[in-house]
């Protein structure tokens, strides 16, 4: 008796533990900002149903790369070419967090050659010994776009090759607001006048919850000047410069203070409530990414994509993600990996086809060019991405989604004012980032 | 003694045993790991000296319990002590020469306005392919000039030469250049070839037909063990496992090394400001909050194996199963629909729509501890449930029948006579189920998070138990660092041992009923 229940223990033990596995594996498979992952993982990943364990290198082949279950067809696609054109055999493995698995094999020397994975992780993978520069030339990095580009370099070396962008924006419901909104405020007004007429239950949707949403509510920081660090003359993030305290920066936490006040954002709403309103029809405006667009296409919403308007007279801009292909530091097959990375990756047909797959902006120009002609979406994604700066890659940014996004929760839930808990964010991130070295 | 077939049998048994071990330790040494294999070969040995002799009959049976506490219970303890002892965690994972290689490498940087040129990789004729010097035969793409370049510089060369389409040199007198598959295979040499170059730089390869020029910026002058940025100046020095600027002044470089801290995340653990102010209120909650989900889930299981004991209740499978049904779904998924019913917006949030409420069930320190103890009490239920059915199936009806005749009320006789007997069985598994819920990671985690965070900080979460504080702490708010989180779990593992064996002395004392 007593030893079947200690099995049970046991096993409620075990599973607790596989459980919170599953917690962490959602994180960062399909975005890039951990707080973003939220919302942006259930976009493309559809919870693997396979193990959450980590792959085994297979050993046998020439050329081994991780990468998302997602990507893998598309990526099995010019795999396989590399591998006939050169006479060799490649491996495209999945791994449901290849940003952790792959730190943890390429430590223990069984990681892959090459990973696709966010360009958020890349100060983590430097500083972990994970990752190796790859030597694109100037010329092969002049077809991307500056800000692709930067999101790919650390320290002014490029550790990736960009395939695909991508950015929040205003995505509105056209049966409810059929223009596309210039300003904040006029999507508050419109969306109250919905509400009341009880047309919608939520004038403007924005993931908050209860722990706050750092990616999410960056750019009304930005608006007014403010952010997450400052950036240093070559335009690198300069992680001994915290803005999140900044006067700028409260200038938009105030923004915060105010619609949390007037109930226009609240901290009930979270990433899933965000998209179950959506879909539901009943919210004009939604301020999300590509991850949402799927759900609400299914859902029947006919629905509009226009870029971040103006909060009280200035310009929002979000976050810009860039998602690429690495090459691993470690990498056995290092030649295979360079060639494949630098030769492969920046085919045209290969960023097309990619975009197929969860419907994000190609990073290299030609193939933006030419998926914008005949998707619509597509170009106002690219759009409402004009302007923005890459979410920081330094390590430093670790430390920062925890405490500025509560900030941003507490603010709206006035907990404190905008000033007081910024300021004390600012501290919180400081103290971290110090005590990370 | 027993004779032929089942010693045959065993020494078969033990054999496979053996030739397991020895694959295991084949495994070990090919990864280097020494102790390892040394830990294997005396299993090994073990496993002969217990098995093939007659000696020591006891050991035979305790040897397999034996090896699987030390390999699955101490081995664990002792790696997460060691673990503590350093600083292993991001930025400091690998050797302090790994990081000094790995910072000059990563440095290289494409002289600007060099050639680029189309390469084909060979070894001189009659050379091993897999062995001997590589030379980089290149093609210069503006001028359509090729050269051949060794450790010692590039010399022009034309005897011979034939060029693809796209300028790479595919055949060239004195050379032979090597496949695809062996320029891969020789990776490693490449990686540490760079033709030296005029002013001071190197060509080096990239890929398959790729090379560069580039110059490294970053110098190891391991004279004096200082990096040196060749661009800035700046020297760096070897200071808490980082490499800081001299003087202090500026950022340290990104890469760090692993070492051995002795006893500094203790230290740090109990000088920490935030984790001393927060422990107190954090320990308090996790010590009430498996104590009521304990008590909770007891009384209810209890209270329906109880109804659902009595001879009356008609259709007592299908109520069981029913009862059941909690505990057979995931608990993830339970979790995440009870965080959804609890919020506080009535449109998404059953419970307040239900109750006409606008509880902030998940942003009020007080709401949110209420909300977690009612989600593990339905979580938790139905194993209790399960449990007490089984205790109390086993309580003899003369027992019963004995109280009956005396003229116990039904109460008296739960109180009296079941209670006591049922506890005699169930108490060791309350004790356990308490130190499960001590470190219940998985429903905190996914309910709230730890939080609401009050006084405008996101060390401290109302909701907080030990494992979840240590967590952020440690690996997930900020820069993972393994060895913190070891030496926090070394003082979580202290807290629960105890508790657990003050628990179970105690249950110890229930058996005196019998």
């Amino acid at each position: 008796m007593q030893k079947r229940v200690y099995g049970a223990v046991a096993l409620a033990g075990v599973s607790a533990l596989a459980i919170s596995a599953c917690g962490g594996s959602s994180t960062p498979t399909a975005t890039t900002a951990a707080s973003a992952a939220q919302t942006a993982a259930t976009s493309a990943a559809p919870a693997p149903a396979a193990t959450t364990a980590a792959p085994v290198r297979d050993a046998a082949v020439d050329l081994v790369i991780w990468c998302d279950n997602d990507r893998k067809p598309i990526i099995d696609k010019y795999a396989a070419q590399f591998g006939t054109d050169q006479g060799i055999k490649v491996a495209v493995q999945v791994s449901t967090d290849v940003r952790k698995d792959f730190k943890d094999a390429t430590n223990a020397g069984k990681g892959p050659d090459v990973i696709v994975g966010a360009h958020d992780w890349l100060g983590e993978l430097v500083q972990n010994q994970a990752v190796k520069p790859i030597n694109l030339s100037a010329a092969d990095q002049g077809k991307f776009p500056a800000e692709a580009m930067a999101a790919a370099k650390f320290n002014g070396q490029v550790y990736g090759v960009p395939y695909a962008v991508e950015n929040i924006g205003i995505v509105r419901n056209t049966a409810l607001a059929p223009n596309a909104p210039a300003t904040f405020e006029e999507m508050v007004t419109k969306g109250s006048a919905l509400v009341k007429e009880g047309k919608a239950t939520n004038a403007v949707l924005l993931t908050v919850s209860k722990t706050g949403d750092a990616y999410h509510s960056y750019p009304f920081l930005r608006a007014f000047g403010g952010g997450v660090f400052a950036q240093k003359a070559s335009g690198d993030y300069d992680p001994t410069k915290v803005i999140v305290g900044s006067a700028e920066s409260i200038l938009g936490g105030e923004q915060f203070a105010k619609l949390g006040k007037d109930g226009i954002l609240s901290t009930n709403i979270d990433g899933g409530i965000v998209d179950q309103v959506f879909d539901a029809g009943k919210a004009p405006y939604a301020m999300t990414g590509p991850w949402a667009i799927e759900k609400a296409k299914k859902a029947g919403i006919q629905y509009a994509i226009s870029p971040l308007p103006t909060i009280a007279g200035k310009q929002m801009t979000p976050f810009l993600g860039v998602q690429m292909f690495y090459v691993s530091a470690k990498a056995k097959n290092d030649a295979f990996a360079q060639e494949f990375v630098t030769k492969y990756v920046t085919k045209k047909d290969l960023q097309i086809d990619m975009y197929t797959i969860g419907k994000r902006p190609p990073a290299l120009t030609e193939a933006y060019s030419q998926v914008a002609a005949s998707d619509p979406d597509i170009k106002s994604w690219f759009e409402a991405g004009k302007g923005a700066l890459p979410m920081p890659n330094i390590p430093a940014m670790n430390s920062v989604w925890g405490p500025m996004g509560q900030a941003t929760a507490d603010i709206i839930a006035q907990k404190d004012t905008a000033a007081n808990r910024l300021k004390a964010a600012q501290t919180e991130i400081e103290a971290n980032i110090k005590k990370a070295g | 003694m027993t004779r032929s077939p089942w010693l045959i049998v065993k020494w078969v048994a033990i054999g496979t045993t053996l030739a397991l071990l020895l694959w295991i330790a084949g495994k070990y040494a090919a990864a280097g790991q020494l102790p390892f294999v040394i830990g294997v070969g005396f299993v090994a040995m073990c496993v002969l000296l217990v098995y093939g002799t007659s000696r020591s009959v006891p050991m035979k049976y305790l040897f397999p319990g034996l090896f699987f506490l030390l390999a699955l219970q101490v081995w664990p303890i002792i790696f997460t002590v060691m673990t503590s002892l350093t600083n292993y965690g991001d930025g400091h994972m690998g050797a302090k020469e790994d990081s000094v290689k790995y910072l000059v490498a990563q440095s290289v940087t494409e002289v600007p306005d060099a050639p680029r040129y189309t390469m084909s990789v060979a070894v001189t004729s009659g050379g091993d392919v897999t062995t001997s010097d590589l030379v980089l035969l290149l093609t210069d793409p503006t001028q359509g000039t090729t050269f051949v370049g060794d450790a010692d510089g590039l010399s022009p060369i034309s005897d011979g030469v034939v060029k693809s389409e796209t300028g790479k040199i595919t055949a060239a007198a004195g050379y032979q250049i090597l496949g695809a598959r062996e320029v891969n295979a020789r990776s490693a040499d490449l990686n540490a070839i760079a033709v030296p170059t005029d002013d001071g730089g190197g060509i080096k390869t990239s890929g398959l037909s790729e090379a560069f020029v580039g110059k490294a910026s970053i110098r190891y002058d391991a004279a004096a063990d200082r990096l040196i940025d060749t661009a800035t100046g700046i020297r760096y020095q070897p200071q808490n496992a980082q490499w800081v600027p001299e003087g202090g002044q500026g950022q340290a470089l990104t890469t760090g090394w692993m070492e051995n801290v002795g006893f500094r995340n203790y230290t740090d653990a109990l000088t920490n400001d935030t984790l001393r102010t927060g422990f107190l209120k954090i320990l308090i909650w996790n010590l009430i909050f498996p104590l009521i989900s304990v008590a909770s889930t007891f009384l209810l299981g209890m209270a329906f194996a109880l109804l659902f004991n009595d001879d009356r209740i008609k259709f007592k499978g299908l109520w069981r199963s029913l009862l059941i049904l909690p505990y057979a779904l995931p608990g993830f998924v339970t979790a995440l629909v009870w965080r959804q019913m609890f919020n506080q917006d009535p449109n998404f949030g059953l419970i307040n729509k239900t109750l006409g409420w606008s509880v902030d069930w998940l942003g009020d320190p007080t709401a949110a501890k209420v909300a977690l103890l009612i989600t593990n009490l339905w979580l938790g239920f139905p194993y209790m449930f399960l449990i007490c059915t089984g205790a109390l199936q086993s309580v003899p009806g003369d027992v019963k029948e004995a109280a009956k005749i005396d003229g116990a009320s039904g109460l008296r006789t739960v109180q009296s006579i079941i209670m006591p007997l049922v506890l005699v069985a169930v108490g060791p598994l309350l004790v356990a189920s308490y130190a499960f819920n001590f470190n219940n990671f998985a429903l905190i985690f996914l309910m709230t998070n730890g939080g609401p965070f009050e006084g405008n900080q996101t060390q401290v979460g109302s909701t907080d138990l030990l494992i979840t504080y240590a967590f952020r702490l440690a690996i997930g708010g900020t820069t993972p660092n393994f060895g913190f989180a070891a030496a926090i779990s070394m003082f979580i593992f202290v807290i629960v041992a105890l508790i657990s064996l003050q628990g179970f002395r105690r249950t110890a004392s229930l058996e005196d009923v019998n």
